[in-house]
């Protein structure tokens, strides 16, 4: 997901920090957070966006990166609270709003949130902790020096003495904010790499935590949508007077396709005065739709395309060596190709959103990945500066990249403007399945050689798949040279080696799903390398354990020896090579995705078309861990992502409409199929925190693959494994 | 006909249409949040409430089948969110986004009360109908065991 790619410098010019003069804390990574001088009268210490602290000592920290459940609320302002000295019985987190200018980079996706805020928001918190501890020196008469600070109070080295946090709060903020503050190091962490808990579990429980669907705004309606079921259609007609005829139903509004990357298919609308009267109201609207150029596409004859463009000459995009004379001096050569369907996010909170739209201002609240997304689109379509645009940032009832698009907001301030009133928009779960952006579907076709001695010489990769890319230009039909860079730089560092890019013009709109390519890559990758494992009459193991030796790439030597580790240990630790019963299997995967890296070990069981999966062993390389509780659990989403999508999970095109509706026919994974066991374990290294949202789901399916087949023999190259449309 | 519903311990009146989804009634007319849509087709669990003690799915129960009955939704579950199975959620740190989480707990609660001493297997037939597209699962499969084991020793 990686989709914004501010540099130090951009992110100095769009926030304007460089040249407003404001104190800024200086921040050393990719990111700098601008300060606030807080009024000299202040009762309240607010030294830069992040960190709060009033009278009393009660302490506020902002998170402004979105949490949809990976944790980064509790990870990031943990890290802040460990630097500050905070207890953290004290803190209150709070979403922050929409805002660059002051938070920083709030585009939420490609697992980058710890990449590139961990350390400015640790400085957030550590150039508090020096101003309280100035402040404490200033009131003691004495040097900073001889002051500390611990769990919310500033301590005199000497006397013993004590100032707590709330009494120093007025005179920290006269204090200057220090220029460069010294970070700790690991032996002084307090909450860093320790399972914090989450700050809001105790209200999940009770059912307080107030996610986008539950926003209550003064005087708010409440809207359905049906989309046009076609990407591309139109609506062509629709006679809605048994709607306008019910009680309750206040306006129905012909929403036209906003052209934009995350505007509107296009559809009908019904606001009324709750849920359910706008459901039922939609219900009763006859429409017909112009089904518009998409209306051909099936995914069935469509994937077939793919394959045929594959398993031919296509684009080169890369080569490197001299793959022909690898396939003629080979022993061994062996050809496959791999296939997955399109997939839906389907976050258990769908799309959901509350816009006020009024002559002078428009206020929004909700579940989202992307603020600065909304206030883009929302700008373009109202015609207005996108900063006057409010966005109130809820909590997201998951998000795996659906939430980055902004469609379901653009179209509440369609309604909210048709109606003057602010307007919650709550889609169906029909509607989030039909009418989404999809993960794409992929065909890939790959060739190896390896020699007498066992080693891969030769790998020729040609990827067919519609690009993320063209929901932003319709004109990319091919993957890119950028679309296939995993492919070109994958660790293996092949001698021989070629990749090329099959046509795949896009007929709907493809988005971010948690991992993105990696998804079909690990897999090709993977089940791959397993296959020519077998064919050359070499253990798995050590038949991946050799190609990463043999990578000899000075500039990939981190990632060959990450990747080693991680193989290593998951090996180890799944026992590898145990003796197992008859039909059950071990399979193995590895695979290096957003600065993280990952191996899996899945012990399988296959009985006819029955498979249970008993065990997975996942060793993780995410460098620091900060939250170990937390990065465990993203490792059990994973996994169960990882599992559905091996399975069951595929949406499904038929006349350019999706096929699929529910749960019942895109079924995720549910409770008794689950893996009893899931061990993570983590690799120990000095490697700088990377994020953990997404790395954990490329190396399910091919483990999983590459089991089946040890314990059976039957190899899978297409996923689902257990398609609902055939 | 009675149009009264008592809610959490209180008594509601209500004069909405009798087929109103009670999910919706829930959220959109009284505000008792907590309740979750995630399907409104009976297949996901998100909105589950309990009728005299009892778990249904409130997306496709009509507001007529709780007149004159108790509906406790995740907000009126225990008085200071204290029952067993809420403190085993956050003992075993269960929720990711915690979307699913209030269903899946009161359709524990009404496990818990018809069976208070459930094999696994009985916990995980039972919890089939409840989806976490997070995947929380096991967590949410150890919560239930270690809160029936505290309610048996209580
Ligand atoms: S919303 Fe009722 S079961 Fe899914
Ligand atoms: S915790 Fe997110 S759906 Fe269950």
């Amino acid at each position: 997901m990686s989709i914004i790619k501010l540099t130090r410098r951009e992110f100095l010019k769009t926030s304007g920090t460089a040249a407003s003069g404001i104190a800024a804390g200086g921040f050393a990574l990719g990111v700098m957070i601008p300060t606030q001088a807080t009024a000299a009268s202040s009762e309240i210490f607010e030294p830069n966006a992040f960190v709060h602290i009033d009278s009393q000592g009660k302490t506020t920290i902002h998170c402004g990166r979105c949490e949809m459940g990976q944790g980064i609320s509790t990870a990031l302002p943990a890290a802040v609270a460990d630097e500050l000295e905070a207890d953290w019985s004290r803190v209150t987190v709070l979403q922050a709003e929409g805002n660059e200018d002051k938070y920083g980079p709030q585009a939420t996706g490609g697992s980058r949130s710890i990449n590139i805020m961990f350390e400015p928001m640790r400085e957030a918190g550590a150039s508090a902790r020096l101003m309280l501890t100035a402040a404490a020196a200033q009131v003691w008469k004495v040097k900073p020096t001889d002051c500390y600070a611990e769990n919310h109070f500033v301590y005199n080295k000497k006397t013993k003495q004590k100032l707590a946090y709330g009494q120093l709060a007025s005179i920290a903020a006269e204090m200057p904010v220090p220029e460069k503050p010294k970070l700790k190091t690991k032996d002084q962490y307090r909450y860093i790499g320790k399972p914090v808990p989450r700050h809001d579990v105790g209200e999940v429980v009770v059912g307080k935590r107030t996610y986008g669907i539950d926003t209550r705004v003064k005087g708010m309606k409440y809207a359905a949508i049906k989309h046009v079921p076609v990407y591309g259609g139109k609506v062509k007609s629709f006679d809605a007077s048994e709607a306008e005829k019910m009680k309750g139903v206040i306006k129905v509004v012909n929403i036209p396709r906003f052209e934009a990357p995350y505007g509107s298919l296009g559809g009908i609308g019904v606001v009324a005065d709750n849920t359910w009267t706008a459901q039922q109201a939609l219900a009763k609207i006859q429409i017909e739709w112009d089904r518009g150029p998409h209306g051909v596409y099936n995914t069935k004859a469509y994937k077939a395309a793919m394959v045929k463009q594959v398993e031919n000459p296509a684009k080169p995009i890369f080569k490197r060596g001299d793959l022909k004379s690898a396939f003629d001096n080979a022993k061994v050569t062996h050809s496959a190709t791999y296939v997955q369907g399109h997939l839906s996010h389907s976050p258990m909170e769908p799309m959901v959103s509350t816009v006020s739209v009024t002559d002078d201002a428009c206020e929004v609240w909700a579940s989202t990945q992307d603020p600065a997304g909304i206030q883009r689109t929302l700008g373009a379509y109202l015609g207005r500066e996108p900063k006057t645009i409010k966005v109130n940032v809820m909590m997201a009832g998951g998000g795996f990249g659906r939430k980055f698009k902004c469609d379901y907001v653009q179209e509440a301030a369609a309604l909210s403007k048709a109606v003057g009133a602010p307007v919650q928009l709550a889609w169906s779960r029909e509607e989030d399945t039909k009418t989404g952006y999809y993960h794409s579907t992929s065909a890939q076709h790959l060739e190896g050689s390896v020699d007498d001695k066992g080693h891969l010489t030769g790998w020729l990769h040609r990827s067919a798949f519609p690009t993320i890319g063209s929901t932003f230009d319709p004109s990319i039909e091919w993957p890119r040279e950028q679309d296939l860079g995993a492919v070109i730089n994958h660790p293996y560092g092949i001698k021989n080696f070629e990749v090329e890019s099959g046509h795949a013009p896009a007929h709907t709109r493809i988005g971010w799903y948690r991992a993105v390519r990696a998804i079909f890559e690990g897999f090709a990758f993977n089940s791959f390398t397993d296959e020519l494992a077998h064919k050359s009459g070499t253990d798995s193991l050590a038949f991946f354990r050799n190609i990463y030796r043999n990578n000899k790439d000075p500039e990939q030597k981190e990632k060959v020896e990450r990747s080693l580790a991680v193989l290593e240990l998951a090996a180890e630790k799944g026992e590898w090579g145990k003796k197992l019963p008859k039909n059950h299997g071990l399979g193995i995967a590895v695979h290096h995705s957003f600065e993280s890296y990952l191996a899996m070990v899945v012990h399988a069981e296959v009985d006819g078309d029955k498979i249970k999966v008993h065990r997975v062993d996942c060793a993780v390389d995410c460098g620091e861990v900060l939250n170990p509780d937390g990065a465990t659990a993203q490792m059990e989403g994973a996994v169960i992502m990882g599992m559905s999508l091996a399975l069951y999970t595929e949406v499904s095109f038929k006349d350019g409409e999706v096929m699929n509706t529910n749960f019942h026919d895109y079924p995720v994974l549910r409770t008794n199929e689950v893996p009893p066991i899931i061990n993570v374990h983590f690799a120990k290294n000095d490697y700088k925190a990377t994020g953990l949202g997404e790395p954990g789901v490329p190396t399910f399916a091919p483990a999983l693959t590459n089991a089946i087949f040890a314990a059976s023999g039957k190899r899978y190259r297409s996923l689902p494994i257990k398609p609902i449309y055939a | 006909m009675s149009k009264k519903i008592i809610i959490n311990g209180k008594e509601v009146s209500t004069d909405v249409d009798g087929n109103m989804p009670l999910l919706w009634y829930l959220r959109d007319e009284v505000d008792y949040t907590g309740t979750k849509f995630g399907c409104g087709m009976g297949l996901c669990g998100a909105c589950t409430v309990h009728i005299d003690g009892k778990a249904v799915r409130s997306c496709i129960t009509p507001v007529n089948q709780a007149l004159g009955k108790k509906v406790t939704t995740i907000e009126g579950l225990s008085e200071n969110g204290d029952h067993p199975l809420q403190k085993a959620w956050v003992e075993h740190k269960v929720p990711q986004c915690g979307y699913c989480q209030a269903g899946q707990i009161m359709n524990a609660a009404s496990l818990l009360a018809e069976n208070p001493n459930p094999s696994a297997d009985q916990i995980e037939q039972g919890m089939q109908g409840n989806i976490c597209r997070c995947g929380t699962y096991n967590r949410i499969k150890k919560a239930i065991a270690s809160a029936a084991e505290k309610m048996q020793e209580a």
